[in-house]
């Protein structure tokens, strides 16, 4: 039995695609056999005949037959996928890298902290967490984005925010003249005053640009939270996703195989990992 | 085991009808360098000396190869007069390549079809220094105490004693065998193997004396913003070459070819050196100057790679110092560092 090619890849049918704001889509793939993952795992997207990148994709785990991925048009590939239609066929690879150890997160008080494009996962994790309620202490999530324009899945708030135990909170950067607005203004650490968890065994998970990631993490360190309690995403280039292309090393870990996922304390000493 | 040279050559003229058998040639140039080429019967071949301009990884994991659907060919193949700082090489790559979850499916068809024949070396070039890695221009075993050839070869006179490293060994010396007869290895012949190995080995640490053996690879981290690196990048124009020469790296890219028909992806070469290498989409770049790019193929060889195969990335073979057109010398970089 020859080993499976990782490079294998399956075709995805474009069922739908939403523009989320002026710079992210998300878009409904239907890959032509279930795609297992585990909530954090990140797919290879590919458009065939220009190149592939990396995502996590949007969806809970739970959800295999379909799947959504929300990308944000950031260089040559993202640009070309937001010219994607429904109907269109793409490819996805994978799962690669290691998923969010939920089981280090029940029974805890758990905070998602996000920005941006980087909802993206904690959407992923946030409907799993959805799916098994009862099994976490708390949830809060605590979102921001530059605008209120800025702000992705603004139209499942309402339904978040309906799940008992689940506490939800959103700001801007800023909020121009004569928007309707009704969350905070300020960057997302200012979130971060109005919640009441226990930080000595808190879990917060945090997925955005690197400022945000940078700023938040300290944030959280001042708020008590421990350096092995609070999880980040690392972006960085990739071509494999498995450990073979060494684009995305960071010392002696692989963003890839290693994380995306790792915590604070895993890599704090690494060089330049807010970069 | 002991095998006379017009007995090898009678070998790989009968082998060469069923298996790609490939030797070291003296390039038409006017220099001494050594390249791999598809055996000529009508040529001599030289399996001793030194090692050959390109690392044998080029035979393992080519520029440019289609990965999906994988364009390797398993055409069985002999590769012969391999030296030990690319049998070191090939154990790097089996660790990054095969030994995971993710199996690189050309790497793996190109390594199961092929077998090895190393050969001791009986010169050495003057940026050979593989002493100064604890290695030897003979094979030294891996960790585990296995041997990273399949047969090894070392000159005795006008023959050549065969060493077995592996069951692939075995068979080859069963087709040997077809061909030839093979006598037995006598004290006087092992005697002049010891010799010839320690005059090989006193040559290249002769080469080396101005560095010292006892070299330790932490500093090349705990110094990561000494001025050696920005002194030594001055001259660096970040070419690649001594990425692509070297027989330990593989970085690679990925480029989409896939047609309306099927999914293709054709994996080449990258160079952590070339500008762009982490760049991503965003801007943002983890080595944003010249110097911590020249600095990471360093730490890449010396530390990344220890810790992720328990092997270094550096097995001494010195083809990055002969390639680099502005004349960096890595046994200078890591001397340098040594001393800060």
């Amino acid at each position: 039995m020859p080993d499976k090619n990782p490079y294998e890849v399956l075709k995805a049918d474009v069922l739908e695609v939403i523009e989320e704001s002026p710079t992210i889509k998300s878009f409904y793939l239907k890959p032509e056999k279930p795609f297992e993952f585990a909530t954090g795992q990140f797919i290879e997207l590919s458009l065939p005949g220009i190149g592939e990148a990396p995502f996590t994709p949007s969806s809970s785990h739970y959800e295999t037959e379909k799947m959504w991925v929300t990308i944000m048009n950031a260089g040559f590939v993202t640009n070309e996928i937001h010219k994607v239609k429904k109907g269109d066929v793409m490819g996805i690879r994978g799962p690669y890298g290691k998923g969010y150890p939920l089981d280090k997160f029940r029974g805890k008080d758990v905070l998602l902290l996000g920005g941006g494009v980087g909802l993206a996962p904690l959407r992923c994790l946030l409907q799993t967490m959805i799916h098994d309620v009862k099994d976490y202490k708390s949830i809060t999530v605590c979102f921001g984005a530059r605008t209120p324009a800025d702000m992705i899945y603004k139209d499942q708030i309402d339904e978040w925010k309906a799940v008992e135990g689940i506490h939800h909170l959103c700001t801007v950067d800023k909020c121009p003249d004569g928007v309707d607005w009704n969350g905070k203004t300020g960057v997302v650490t200012v979130l971060l005053d109005d919640i009441n968890i226990d930080p000595k065994d808190a879990i917060a998970i945090v997925c955005g640009p690197p400022i945000m990631m940078k700023f938040g993490t300290f944030s959280l360190l001042d708020k008590g939270l421990k350096p092995e309690n609070i999880y980040l995403s690392m972006e960085k280039k990739m071509y494999c996703g498995f450990g073979q292309c060494r684009h995305c090393v960071m010392g002696k870990y692989y963003a890839c195989k290693d994380g995306p996922v790792f915590t604070y304390e895993q890599i704090k000493d690494e060089e330049k990992i807010w970069d | 085991m002991v095998v006379s040279k017009s007995d090898l050559i009678k070998f790989f003229d009968t082998i060469q009808s069923k298996f790609d058998v490939f030797v070291p040639y003296q390039t038409e140039r006017e220099n001494d360098d050594l390249v791999f080429k598809k055996y000529d019967p009508d040529k001599e071949f030289i399996l001793d000396k030194y090692r050959t301009v390109d690392p044998v990884r080029t035979l393992f994991y080519m520029p440019s190869e289609s990965v999906l659907p994988p364009s390797a060919k398993s055409n069985k193949r002999i590769i012969a007069g391999v030296k030990n700082c690319d049998l070191l090489g090939l154990a790097v790559l089996d660790d990054a390549l095969l030994k995971d979850n993710f199996v690189e499916p050309n790497y793996k068809i190109w390594r199961d079809s092929s077998y090895i024949i190393s050969c001791d070396c009986t010169d050495t070039l003057q940026t050979c220094h593989c002493v100064l890695l604890d290695n030897n221009p003979y094979p030294n075993n891996d960790t585990e105490g296995q041997a990273l050839f399949d047969l090894n070869l070392s000159p005795v006179d006008d023959k050549f004693i065969i060493e077995v490293g592996s069951k692939k060994g075995e068979e080859l010396i069963e087709k040997i065998k077809e061909v030839c007869s093979l006598a037995e290895v006598t004290d006087k012949d092992k005697e002049i193997r010891e010799a010839n190995r320690a005059e090989v080995l006193k040559k290249v640490r002769d080469i080396n004396s101005d560095f010292t053996p006892d070299r330790h690879y932490d500093v090349i981290t705990e110094n990561k913003e000494a001025s050696v690196w920005k002194d030594f990048c001055n001259e660096c124009v970040q070419c690649g070459a001594c990425t692509n020469i070297c027989p330990t790296c593989y970085c690679l890219i990925l480029n989409d070819e896939s047609t309306k028909e099927e999914f293709r992806k054709v994996r080449s070469w990258d160079s952590c050196q070339l500008v762009g290498y982490a760049e991503v989409a965003g801007g943002g770049t983890p080595r944003e100057h010249r110097w911590e790019t020249f600095r990471n193929r360093y730490q890449c060889k010396y530390n990344f790679m220890k810790f992720n195969f328990d092997k270094l990335g550096c097995t001494g073979c010195g083809r990055c110092i002969s390639a680099c057109p502005a004349e960096i010398d890595l046994r200078e970089v890591i001397q340098s560092l040594q001393e800060v």
